[in-house]
């Protein structure tokens, strides 16, 4: 790569590290506590502002392999690429709002969505999420790991391997001591960079590269359907495994639902509205690089579309600029990779030791914060390991969003139905899986019945997603409406052919199999959960004084 | 899409996260503000 256009010296790109790095340090010393509360590693007190908060779920959100799945999508599906690729990423913040709001109230003080399913349910429901979580946040670790020595190796002198052992190190020095608190401290001002570098480079390349004449000049690079703002390809291809993996991905990642227990009660939307223009505008924005990219004819290097971010930015930007967005991609991962390490260590302290292991009422803080901070040096540790060996770990996101899926609705439905129960929960989700495997992975005998099966299924699966879309914002009879119109609409266009696209049809599967199993094993349930139980269940872990006196600590 | 539309699409999404830069800029000040005049930490 570094071949095709200008790099890095060395001394720069150890000054950029160090700065970044050395800054990102600096704030977390600066927040630190000589003796840090458990509560606070976790939430930081559930009563963060709108600035921090913002900034944070939108630097989470945003990580390298976003800019550059959207920019591939650019490249791939022409002008409405990086639509499908950004505005339903985006709109999985957006939809899990009003969930969140329903969460709060039932748990004001939790820490993590798996400690609330305990109390609801029992330890089934919670290690199954709790544990789709942990797989999914040591899958964005590694692939942040990976995005940060692949750029270190591409921009300078320097080895991938040196790269991951940088950002690891960084990553984890700065995140260790002060936990979620560093992590969402830091976040604002990898925002600020991030989104900054942003705002200049985008129309810097824009003009460098030709400005409008480009669109005149490489027209003809285009196929009908890439220059078709409304491709059926980009459609299908991108945009509606997507919108299936909404929900999903919101249920099943505890970095946003930590933000959520984080931030305080009252600005929770704006905080997720916000989040979601910003995240939606910066990730469309940098895949319009893939749709220049398009137009200019480039060819990425070595065949892989993960270089085109990087061949635009060494062919069009100055050094000055350059270093910006070198910056923009060290933030972009640094921000999510240490909300990946304060995800997993809440896991391990609040659902792990504070739950299964010491009990709540006898779970001790200190003992927790060290699980914490040990958490974080073995997911470092085992990260380093999966992005060294350069192992495709990526392929078990495949598994892990199709458990996401199989959760959303048994997760939801515990918020508002009171006769859901932990068989019901348990229960739905495995056979969810069980029939998403074959369908997603061609395993099924190629017949009219079977196809016929899976079409019905992902029929169902279509109105469930969207009728729990509307749940979320409309209640329950704008849902029904909305869930039986969309199976009805959809019908006559998906039965017969969606059983071809297996990603889609082994998505929507999930959704209508742990739907129907849950509905059906508990709408005869005489019994009516109470939800006032969960808050006396589920709380702080720290004593009441500890909260006190961190709440009186010096001003910085 | 004109040529005029499609540079019109490109580059709104800068000053769209320009406008997001800036309400999460004036909230952090604010916040920041209030924590020092209040005499308790930030975060």
């Amino acid at each position: 790569m570094g071949s095709e256009g200008q790099q890095l010296s060395a001394s720069v790109v150890i000054l950029l590290l160090v700065l970044f790095f050395g800054g990102t340090m600096l704030m977390s010393i600066l927040i630190s506590k000589k003796k840090e509360n458990a509560d606070g590693y976790m939430t930081a007190g559930n009563n963060i502002g709108f600035g921090i908060s913002a900034a944070s779920m939108t630097a989470t959100w945003i990580w390298a392999s976003s800019m550059y799945a959207s920019a591939t999508s650019g490249y791939t599906y022409g002008i409405s690429g990086p639509i499908h690729y950004g505005l339903w990423g985006a709109l999985m913040i957006l939809f899990i709002y009003p969930f969140g709001r329903r969460i709060r109230a039932v748990a004001p003080r939790a820490h993590t969505l798996a400690e609330v399913m305990y109390a609801r349910h029992g330890r089934s429901s919670q290690l199954m999420l709790a544990g789709s979580n942990v797989v999914g946040s040591l899958i964005s670790l590694t692939s942040n790991f990976i995005a940060g020595g692949a750029l270190v190796a591409m921009l300078s002198p320097f080895t991938f391997t040196q790269g991951i052992l940088v950002m690891a190190a960084g990553v984890l020095l700065y995140t260790l001591w002060s936990g979620f608190r560093a992590s969402v401290l830091t976040d604002f001002a990898q925002v600020m960079a991030m989104l900054g570098a942003v705002v200049v480079i985008i129309p810097v390349v824009f003009f460098a590269a030709g400005g409008p004449d480009m669109f005149e000049a490489g027209a003809t690079n285009l196929t009908p359907q890439q220059s078709n703002f409304f491709s059926s390809e980009a459609f299908l291809h991108q945009g509606a495994p997507y919108i299936a993996a909404v929900l999903a991905y919101a249920i099943g990642n505890q970095t946003i639902a930590q933000r959520l227990f984080a931030v305080r009660e009252d600005l929770i939307k704006p905080t997720f509205i916000t989040a979601t223009i910003g995240y939606g505008a910066t990730v469309i924005g940098i895949g319009m690089l893939g749709v220049m990219a398009l137009y200019l004819g480039l060819e990425p290097v070595g065949g892989d579309t993960n270089n085109l971010i990087p061949q635009l930015a060494t062919t069009y930007l100055g050094p000055i600029l350059l270093c910006v967005f070198f910056i923009m991609i060290i933030g972009s991962l640094s921000s999510t990779a240490d909300s990946d390490l304060s995800a997993l260590s809440s896991i391990m302290m609040a659902d792990v030791y504070g739950q299964n292991v010491a009990g709540r009422k006898k779970a001790d803080p200190k003992t927790m914060l060290l699980v914490g901070r040990v958490t974080m040096i073995v997911a470092t540790g085992a990260a380093l390991y999966f992005a060294s060996g350069q192992m495709n770990i990526l392929d078990l996101l495949v598994f892990v969003g199709a458990l996401w899926g199989a959760l959303v609705f048994p997760v939801i439905a515990s918020f508002y139905w009171g006769k859901v129960t932990n068989a019901a929960f348990t229960v739905g989700t495995l056979a969810a899986m069980a029939v998403f495997i074959p369908v997603r992975f061609e395993m099924l005998p190629d017949n009219l019945l079977v196809n016929l099966g899976v079409d019905v299924l992902s029929v169902i699966g279509i109105g469930v997603i969207l009728g729990l879309m509307a749940f979320g914002f409309f209640g329950l009879r704008t849902a029904k409406w909305v869930g039986g119109i969309s199976i009805v609409v959809s019908a006559p266009f998906v039965i017969g052919f969606l059983h071809d696209y297996h990603v889609l049809s082994g998505s929507l599967v999930a959704y209508s199999v742990s739907t129907l199993v849950c509905y059906l094993m508990s709408f005869r349930n005489s019994k009516n959960f109470d939800f006032a139980l969960i808050d006396k269940r589920v709380g702080d872990f720290d004593p009441e004084e500890d909260q006190k006196t961190d709440d009186t600590a010096p001003t910085h | 899409m004109t040529t005029l539309t499609l540079t019109a699409y490109v580059l709104v999404w800068p000053a769209i996260v320009a406008a997001v830069l800036f309400f999460i800029a004036r909230g952090f000040l604010k916040e920041w503000r209030e924590a020092r005049q209040e005499g308790r930490r930030i975060i």
